[in-house]
């Protein structure tokens, strides 16, 4: 207590010298003086089944920020290093909100943030980070991320509704550019989870009517399969010219891709078209080889494509990784993104990050590294991204490649035409 | 093809697949058996001791070599056979340091006769082996890689140019190789002198004691056997299933209502409740939506349950 009401010398010399300085270099001055780094956050699953995601993520992170670290840092704040604050997201929703909790309390100088790949697990941490008014950007793909009036959180993926009828629509047309037919009969095999779900949901209430699809098988199966016969036996029976497929397990995708082989509807005998980041991941290249891959398409959020080859190049050199996917690119635009607000905003504080990345509108900066928006970055009052768009990767010899938007594609689809 | 052809195939392809898929589950459900038909003893363990053994066959295939040294195609059987004799060990040893300590005649004459304190051993060893192989092989799954599991014999066209069967390779091999295991099996316990001594022990322990029968030894013998007759089984499906450390859990419900399916006790009655359940799951996607192939399991078990309460091969007995 006589501490306390004492004050010692040193505490007493140490207060006189800092108000000193204050009243010689101004306020300003200091306040530029004191911030050595910025504290930005990325909450990813590092442990349990989607540890591998988390590590990928995390590799793009740090790359990103080993990147402003390299160029001088944050330049409105005198050259202030980024320092990334990781947390594990673990296996579950519940567990990724801890995460954010003991993020918030534990780190409260962090001034944005990017996770949680999953869209339950980034609809748990959003709840703690906007109570926080902590900027969160994400790459999930969930409608509700952004439908829940919450001010502080950034959506760069083209949410999972409208995904779901741009896949539609651009293969369709890719069918038509490639082979001069458009696809009339279609089958539909996804597992009963969340997201292929809720992908399907509005194909199936009418929605591929409406695009001219008469749907000649459609299956809906609980993962994990134990054998796929039955659901291959009804395509190789209905016939149909595209299926699209949306298992979510690794072990689904093997087992009716397999099964296709078997019945001679494989190498784009029959075209698939299928979402989702595992399937560009080199886990599924080694589990099921180039030879079953080839010819898959897919839709995604991000991914690489022209004009990202010297990122790509030394991400391949830094990681080992045998190329740059979805997770990697976009936790490195996150960063980009962080990067250009904190800019803006002139300070290290959340709030201000907040503000300025609601009135974010650059060209050729972050943009770069998220298809559309004409490579601008620009978010409207919902905090989903201005012109965001999905990208067509196909398995073209044993590598995972860009071949839509046309300006992204690095090489034309190939599209079987008998 | 006219729709009738087109509902014989599909009904032949579901058929061959119920088949293909029942004779391994058959096996799986054998390795059960004979712990739970000699021992007494509900292992929860089963499917992770499964799941051992298809690492097992992983790393004989490829970080030992056999793929390379036999070609994928044999070296994938050779892989699952030669996991027998090593988790048989690995049974033998678990017994030995485990699960004597809650079974067998020590507990002949606990509450329960030692059944609480079995279900939670099995139970925690089912939870270290799911992850400690979490720990050591990591989540992303892997398979035994050959081209067998993507290439299929077709049989037919029975009717004209139309109507055939694919038969694949990879699961048409491990249903010879189940078939062979079991009826070796079948074979041991009925015809051998040790088999004989399984049984004795399994029917009366005390009578057996008094005829001279290591009761104890017997019971470990019945452990290692039948966690090596599923790790054969895990061997096989490693060959065309891909695989992860929580696979065991999607086997060992499929085991428990094989075994019970089949009557409690009864090892043929094991392999063939495994059977059926391969048969209906396949089966039921011809009249049923696919995601309800499971339910269609579970409501012939129970079915089963209600009408034959002692299984399809069990019968009821009372002992003096």
């Amino acid at each position: 207590m006589t501490r306390l009401l004492k004050p010692s010398r040193r505490t007493v010399l140490q207060t006189g010298l800092a108000g000193s300085a204050a009243i010689a270099f101004g306020p300003s001055r200091l306040a530029l003086a004191q911030v050595q780094e910025v504290k930005v956050a990325l909450i990813a699953p590092l442990s349990g089944p989607w540890a591998r995601q988390g590590a990928l993520k995390k590799m793009g992170a740090d790359l990103a920020i080993k990147h402003i670290n390299a160029e001088g840092g944050i330049k409105s704040l005198g050259g202030a290093k980024l320092k990334l604050v990781v947390m594990d997201a673990g296996d579950s929703a519940e567990k990724a909100k801890n995460a954010a909790q003991r993020l918030v309390s534990s780190e409260p100088d962090v001034v944005a943030g990017v996770g949680s790949w999953l869209s339950s697990f980034s609809l748990a941490i959003t709840e703690v980070t906007e109570r926080a008014e902590l900027p969160w950007l994400t790459l999930s793909y969930s409608d509700q991320l952004t439908l829940r009036g919450f001010k502080n959180v950034f959506q760069t993926s083209l949410p999972a509704s409208f995904m779901a009828g741009e896949t539609m629509t651009t293969a369709l047309n890719l069918a038509e550019k490639e082979t001069g037919k458009r696809p009339k009969t279609i089958s539909v095999i996804n597992d009963n989870t969340a997201s292929p779900v809720a992908f399907t949901k509005d194909l199936r209430a009418g929605g591929l009517e409406k695009m001219g699809l008469k749907v000649v098988s459609d299956d809906v199966f609980t993962p994990p399969l134990a054998d796929a016969t039955p659901l291959v036996q009804k395509l190789r029976s209905a016939r149909p010219e595209l299926l699209l497929m949306l298992p979510t397990a690794l072990s689904d995708y093997k087992l009716l891709l397999e099964k296709m082989n078997e019945f001679g509807l494989s190498k784009g005998r029959l075209p698939v078209v299928s979402n989702g980041a595992p399937l560009g991941t080199p886990e599924i290249l080694n589990l099921l080889g180039k030879d079953l891959l080839e010819g898959l398409i897919f839709s995604i959020a991000n991914w690489p494509g022209k004009g990202q080859e010297m990122l790509e190049e030394e991400f391949k050199k830094e990681t080992g990784e045998p190329w740059l996917s979805q997770d990697p690119l976009c936790s490195y635009g996150h960063i980009m993104v962080m990067r250009e607000a904190i800019e803006l905003a002139g300070k290290a504080d959340r709030k201000a990050v907040g503000d300025a990345m609601r009135k974010l509108d650059t060209k050729g900066g972050s943009g770069r590294f998220f298809p559309g928006g004409n490579g601008g970055m620009k978010f409207d009052e919902k905090g989903r991204r201005v012109g965001a768009e999905i990208v067509f990767v196909q398995w073209q010899g044993g590598v995972p490649v860009t071949v839509f938007p046309e300006a992204a594609a690095v090489k034309k689809p190939i599209w079987v035409k008998k | 093809m006219n729709d009738f052809l087109i509902n014989l195939e599909n009904v032949l392809q579901a058929l061959s697949a119920g088949l293909l898929l029942g004779g391994i589950y058959g096996l799986m459900c054998v390795g059960l058996g004979i712990i739970f038909g000699v021992m007494r003893v509900i292992n929860f363990g089963q499917g992770d001791l499964m799941m051992v053994g298809m690492y097992c066959a992983f790393y004989l295939f490829t970080t030992l070599g056999i793929g390379n040294f036999l070609g994928a195609e044999v070296g994938a059987i050779v892989a699952a056979l030669l996991t027998g004799p090593i988790m048989y060990v690995f049974g033998l040893l678990l017994h030995r340091f485990l699960v004597s300590r809650v079974t067998g005649v020590r507990v002949a004459g606990l509450e329960g006769e030692g059944h609480y304190a079995q279900l939670i051993l099995t139970l925690g060893m089912a939870l270290i082996l799911a992850n400690g192989g979490l720990l050591l092989f990591g989540s992303t799954p892997v398979s035994i890689k050959s081209s067998l599991s993507s290439s299929a014999w077709e049989v037919g066209p029975f009717v004209g140019e139309f109507v055939s069967i694919f038969v694949n390779k990879a699961r048409g091999i491990a249903l010879v190789v189940s078939l062979a295991v079991a009826a070796a099996l079948y074979f041991f316990i009925t015809r051998s002198r040790l088999g004989k001594s399984l049984r004795a022990a399994a029917d009366n322990p005390e009578a057996a004691i008094y005829m001279g029968i290591d009761v104890d030894k017997a019971h470990r013998m019945a452990f290692g056997i039948g966690t090596a007759v599923t790790a054969v089984a895990g061997g096989l499906v490693a060959s065309y299933y891909p695989f992860q450390p929580y696979v065991g859990l999607e086997f060992v419900i499929v085991m428990y209502a094989g075994v019970v399916l089949g009557g409690l006790g009864s090892i043929i009655g094991a392999f063939w409740g495994g059977m059926i359940i391969g048969l209906v799951q396949q089966l039921a996607t011809l009249v049923l939506p696919t995601q309800l192939q499971n339910t269609a399991v579970f409501v012939v078990f129970l079915l089963v349950v209600f009408l034959r309460p002692q299984g399809l091969f069990g019968v009821n007995v009372t002992r003096a």
